[in-house]
């Protein structure tokens, strides 16, 4: 591929990178072959950066993680969907064709991606792609505490917006976070998620801002809660 | 923001695409333990959980409270990382990745992403900042400096000056490779080359399987 993003690779496998670099270069790697082969490498090589320097962990730390975890409820695997073309628009929802695609480059850091290559998915990265790779293309991050965020690029000109939403803190037993598209205060429903997902909104004109609740699994009509973040587009 | 764009000749979704895989590192002797560990743990396996906090808890925290300093920050980070490593699980897929790196990986962009995030919030409060420099005299609390450490600083030094700085600041410091650019007065493009020459003299030297 392109030099510039080839140059990128140690950037990303070192953290180096800001949100939108980043994002753009996680569209790119999906379809690099060669970026992932070299990029496996370097994040092994980071990885012993990180080993050198283990300490003794806190003490009580993992007695707290234990207890937590007897109350936190785990994702669902992602399964890989047939690779017939068409098929996997009809049978998911969007945001779980993006999660799917995105399960490596968002939740696990970026170097494990899986997915199948649909003509679906393809419109999807393209649709991507013509948002980050936008001349005005802007990205607002929303920092939550605990680390968890959510970013928006958005462009006019490819009037849309792709929202990744990452390490979330669990919305609570039978809760999930729904995403609106708020044009003259009336929200359209975009989706859903629990602690992370990634979607593509398209038609943005006249919308002003994207607004996420927390509503109840399976998410809600129109919104029930304040939302918890609301970022202008 | 980055003077990079994409590059708008040819059509990257309209190119021929072969399934996405991921090498399988042979570096890390124990990796298949922790592997099945990890696929155990994505069942639910909460013995497992602890037996990968127990061989990986020490990893985590260190390069956290390296990257982020304050320990209780480094501690809470820690923690938000093995609940999410706990409600990730089920998606690892031990054919195709190696669980270490996947974990250590995971950390490390929170760690970053914390400090950034704190940097942000401090930049609000201080116009100026006098933390901010880098400094390479801080001495850590009395550490039994492991072999892994010895050969990670052994390879460290065997970099030139500038792939060095670059790699560490990045790295341990979570800088931005154009933050990275300003701090050594360097062009950006230069401090992405020498992070990527420094890469793959570090990973020779280490032994990392490329």
């Amino acid at each position: 591929m392109t030099d510039d993003l080839h140059s990128l690779i140690a950037p990303y496998a070192l953290d180096a990178l800001d949100d939108l670099e980043r994002a753009r270069f996680e569209i790119h790697l999906a379809q690099c072959a060669s970026c992932q082969s070299e990029l496996a490498g370097f994040v092994v090589t980071a990885t012993r950066l990180g080993e050198a320097e283990e300490l003794p962990p806190p003490a009580g730390l993992r007695d707290r993680l234990m207890a937590e975890v007897t109350t936190t409820r785990q994702e669902r695997p992602v399964v890989a969907a047939p690779a017939k073309p068409g098929v996997l628009r009809r049978t998911l929802p969007r945001l779980a064709i993006a999660a799917a695609f995105l399960v490596g480059a968002v939740g696990v850091g970026g170097y494990v991606t899986e997915h199948n290559q649909t003509d679906d998915l393809r419109a999807e990265q393209a649709a991507i792609s013509k948002i980050v790779s936008a001349s005005d293309a802007r990205t607002t991050t929303k920092t939550y505490d605990g680390g968890g965020h959510v970013r928006l690029i958005s462009s006019d000109i490819a009037d849309g917006a792709y929202i990744v939403a990452s390490g979330m803190p669990n919305p609570g037993h039978g809760k999930v976070y729904q995403v609106w598209v708020v044009k003259d205060d009336s929200p359209v429903s975009e989706g859903v998620f629990t602690t992370e997902g990634s979607m593509v909104m398209e038609d943005l004109d006249g919308a002003d801002r994207i607004a996420i609740t927390v509503e109840p699994k399976g998410g809600s009509k129109q919104p029930t809660t304040p939302p918890i973040t609301t970022l202008a587009v | 923001m980055t003077d990079d764009k994409l590059d708008g000749k040819g059509d990257p979704v309209a190119a021929t695409v072969s399934p996405l895989r991921v090498v399988p590192s042979a570096a890390d002797h124990d990796a298949p333990d922790i592997n099945e560990l990890l696929t155990r743990v994505g069942r639910g396996d909460e013995q497992a959980f602890g037996a990968v906090y127990d061989a990986l808890g020490g990893a985590v925290y260190g390069m956290a409270k390296r990257v982020i300093r304050d320990p209780a920050r480094a501690e809470e980070v820690s923690q938000e990382v093995f609940i999410q490593v706990w409600q990730s699980a089920p998606r690892f897929d031990a054919t195709r990745g190696n669980a270490k790196s996947w974990v250590l990986t995971l950390a490390h962009r929170r760690a970053v992403d914390a400090v950034r995030h704190d940097q942000a919030a401090t930049n609000r409060e201080n116009k100026y900042d006098w933390s901010n420099g880098p400094d390479y005299d801080e001495v850590a609390e009395t550490v039994t400096i492991s072999l892994e450490h010895e050969q990670v600083r052994r390879c460290l030094d065997s970099l030139t000056g500038l792939q060095r700085e670059a790699v560490d600041l990045a790295y341990y410091k979570g800088y931005t490779y154009a933050e990275v650019a300003k701090t050594l007065d360097a062009n950006p493009a230069t401090v992405k080359t020498r992070m990527r020459d420094g890469l793959v003299r570090l990973r020779d030297c280490l032994g990392v399987e490329s």
